[in-house]
């Protein structure tokens, strides 16, 4: 015989990636306030939160460690655009303060650079740690450890659906679109002629889907959704053994930075 | 003075709606719909190289359909989902949950029903956009996020304009053309929705009453 | 036999319409039997359908006059246990999903986990039914990725897992090729085996005639005959009001009206070919 639960598991070897969801979730509460901190230590004549740049090497081992930084490295190019772009307009666009160098038309001024090293850092750096989650955590593990917090099992149904019917609703848009084009409806050509492309595609889109949401009701009511009492589980999420740990860890180390941060203002 | 102006509408609306009938099975299945048209609205308009994002119009179709406490789940639960993949896009939960819940208190208060109302509703839909994301595209992103528009709110800065200005001007014109696109849209869909299928969501009769009208 | 499921004078309206599209039903649903419902489209078969497992009004919304009862208690009383009592499969496949399962095997089993029923005993009856719908070789496909037959062979198998002891088919095969049809009907067949009372809409008149014991006729709302199928199936007078009865009864009448002397008019081949043989037989003799 099959074992076809055994199959439906998620097993990972890594420990760090293996983490129970709510224990990863108190990593990145602990790293953000973290980042928070360090974004209050400025140094240089001009107080540049510059701890911000190296702080961000601890989303790389930790990515390395979980065994996901290629992965990451994907997901983290797109923030780093963001970042890159932020860095960059607030540089030289934002004024205030000394002038602090020019050449040509382009001047960077005090006020500038501090809020362009700030911000474009902590974007990083907090969009770092979500990615790290997100990229350790498939997305079953997080709406089975969302029911598990006492979420109702309706809203879980949601955000599990949701992931399903972004799939779907891609494919068929796909089709219709296709459809569309052997008809002869344009999707080249100026302005007008685009956007009047648009609603044929999309109209017969939502209304099919709405439509086959009302039987969907019904099939789900025929599968016992509305049942009262508990409900059992095919997938179980397992803990890796490391939860306490990483858990005292992330805590003592963000209690630590609070402490040296008051230190350093009482001085 | 806007939240004085949404508590009255509840106290007014509650014999009519409440949170838990609200959120029905019927409007439990939109949520995931409306986040999915979400995305594929969006795909689509760069496909097709629309100047907009045209990714708000299933949070714009669950409001007007279901009410604004499923417009903003929906809405929210967008934001969630497109920060799974790049969690800059958390700094925008409230910025669509707000989206939702203009549009559905909109519908229950039937500003969709006549042609000078779908206006007034637009551009009340277009400035709640462009005020709520501007505080947080300004303070949290600094005016730019590196989208199409920001470029041009960038340009507008470089220009010597000042950073609140540059931002609403840009944003305005855009989030206004996309209300009223992501508008029609939905409208053409409720047209065309059985009456029968219409009258189990939460503001579906509002829309019944016209085409019988007619 | 016991009464399972009992309509007392029960006329249905949608939301916004004026005409019931069910009107003055009086009805005893009885354990173990099988009932093909036939009628135009409109008649009001998927409205009864509906009324009987409390979709209407429950989900349809509208108004509902006189009773629906399911084992004595009326629909409207009945929260969402009524899933373990009635299993319900319809015509569209595609929308016969929950949704959130990636495999074939935690579709099946997605009632099962929302019944609480432990996890071992869960994996114990997916399997078997999945070996009694033939779907195990799908178990690890995408459900979305199958075809309308399959699907609908999957719908069949989420809704047999639960072990309800009536089932309520709504034209399973309207939307499958013939390949698909048979596969339905070789699960339909097992079913009425072990003896689930089973309420069957159908348009392919031939299948009704081989496995019903009772048939239900609707039109424009009414049930206007109801009873043993061989009765039924033979009253060649529902021609004339749009009902389609099988071809071997329409050849049975023409044969009776030309003066063959069929004992009565058979309603299934089997049937036919016995029949008329023993007629020819018969001739012989007199002969």
């Amino acid at each position: 015989m099959e074992n076809y639960i055994e199959k439906i598991q998620i097993r990972k070897s890594n420990k760090l990636a293996g983490l129970y969801p709510s224990t990863k979730a108190l990593i990145v509460l602990m790293y953000a306030v973290c980042t928070f901190i360090v974004n209050t230590i400025e140094v240089t004549d001009i107080g540049l939160p510059l701890f911000l740049i190296p702080q961000f090497l601890v989303i790389l081992i930790l990515c390395k460690a979980s065994g996901v930084l290629g992965r990451c490295i994907k997901a983290l190019n797109t923030v780093a655009v963001v970042a890159l772009i932020i860095l960059l307009v607030q540089t030289f666009l934002v004024p205030g303060g000394d002038l602090i160098w020019r050449f040509g038309i382009l001047r960077i001024y005090e006020r500038g650079l501090r809020t362009a090293v700030s911000l474009s850092f902590l974007i990083m750096n907090i969009a770092g740690i979500f990615v790290w989650l997100f990229q350790t955590t498939e997305n079953k593990e997080i709406s089975r450890a969302l029911e598990d917090s006492g979420m109702n099992y309706k809203a879980a149904y949601v955000f599990t659906s949701t992931l399903q019917m972004i799939e779907i609703l891609g494919r068929n848009s796909k089709t219709i679109m296709n459809a569309q084009k052997a008809r002869g409806v344009e999707t080249e050509g100026n302005l007008i002629v685009r956007a009047k492309a648009f609603f044929p595609s999309l109209v017969p889109l939502i209304l099919g889907a709405v439509i086959s949401s009302e039987e969907r009701v019904l099939t789900l009511e025929a599968r016992g959704f509305t049942m009262q009492g508990p409900k059992t589980h095919l997938f179980e999420l397992k803990k890796s053994g490391w939860e306490g740990k990483a858990a005292a860890a992330s805590v003592l180390i963000t209690v630590l930075l609070l402490a040296g941060r008051i230190m350093l203002w009482l001085l | 003075m806007q939240t004085n102006k949404g508590k009255g509408e509840r106290k007014m609306q509650e014999k009519k709606y409440s949170i838990k009938t609200d959120f029905s099975m019927l409007a439990i299945l939109i949520i995931p719909i409306s986040v999915a048209v979400n995305f594929v609205g969006g795909q689509l308009a760069s496909i097709l190289k629309l100047p907009m994002y045209l990714d708000t119009i299933g949070t714009i179709f669950a409001g007007m359909l279901c009410g604004p406490w499923v417009g903003a789940v929906a809405g929210g639960l967008t934001n969630v989902v497109t920060g799974i993949a790049n969690p800059v896009n958390f700094a925008f939960i409230p910025v669509n949950i707000l989206a939702g819940l203009v549009t559905g208190f909109l519908a229950r208060k039937k500003m969709f029903n006549v042609w000078w109302k779908w206006i007034i509703s637009m551009i009340l839909m277009a400035v709640v956009a462009v005020v709520s994301s501007a505080p947080i595209v300004v303070l949290v992103y600094g005016g730019v996020t590196g989208s199409g528009t920001s470029l041009i709110t960038a340009a507008a800065m470089a220009a010597g304009a000042n950073i609140w200005a540059a931002f609403f001007g840009t944003e305005g014109i855009f989030q206004l053309l996309d209300r009223v696109i992501s508008f029609i849209i939905c409208r053409l869909v409720i047209q065309v929705i059985p009456p029968r299928t219409l009258v189990k969501f939460g503001c579906g009769m509002n829309y019944i009453k016209e085409k019988d009208k007619k | 036999m016991a009464v399972v499921i009992e309509c007392k004078d029960v006329t249905y309206y949608y939301p916004l319409t004026e005409k019931p599209a069910v009107e003055d039903l009086n009805l005893k649903i009885e354990s173990g039997k099988f009932y093909g419902v036939v009628g135009e489209n409109g008649a009001g078969k998927t409205t009864f359908c509906a009324l009987l497992r409390g979709f209407a009004p429950g989900f349809y919304k509208g108004e509902l006059k006189g009773e629906v009862l399911v084992e004595g208690k009326k629909t409207i009383e009945y929260g969402g246990e009524l899933s373990a009592k009635i299993g319900y499969v319809f015509q569209n496949p595609f929308t016969q999903i929950s949704g959130v399962k990636d495999t074939v095997f935690e579709e099946v089993a997605y009632g099962l986990e929302n019944f609480g029923v432990p996890v071992e005993e869960i994996e114990r009856r997916v399997i078997e039914v999945m070996k009694m719908t033939d779907i195990e070789a799908l178990a690890e496909k995408n459900p979305f990725d199958l075809s309308g037959g399959q699907m609908q062979r999957v719908a069949l198998a989420s809704v047999i897992v639960l072990e309800p002891d009536i089932l309520i088919i709504d034209e399973p095969t309207s939307q499958l090729d013939p390949e698909g049809t048979e596969s339905v009907f070789r699960i339909i067949k097992a079913l009425k085996d072990r003896k689930k009372t089973i309420i069957l809409v159908e348009h392919k008149i031939d299948l009704i005639a081989e496995y019903a014991d009772e048939v239900l006729v609707f039109e424009k709302g009414h049930l206007i005959k109801s009873g043993d199928k061989e009765k039924i199936l033979s009253d060649i007078s529902l021609l004339d009001r749009g009902v389609s009865l099988p071809q071997v009864a329409i050849l049975g009448a023409k044969l009776k009206e030309k003066g063959f002397p069929l004992r009565k008019i058979p309603v299934t081949e089997d049937q036919a070919v016995r029949m008329i043989r023993e007629s020819l037989k018969e001739g012989k003799q007199d002969a």
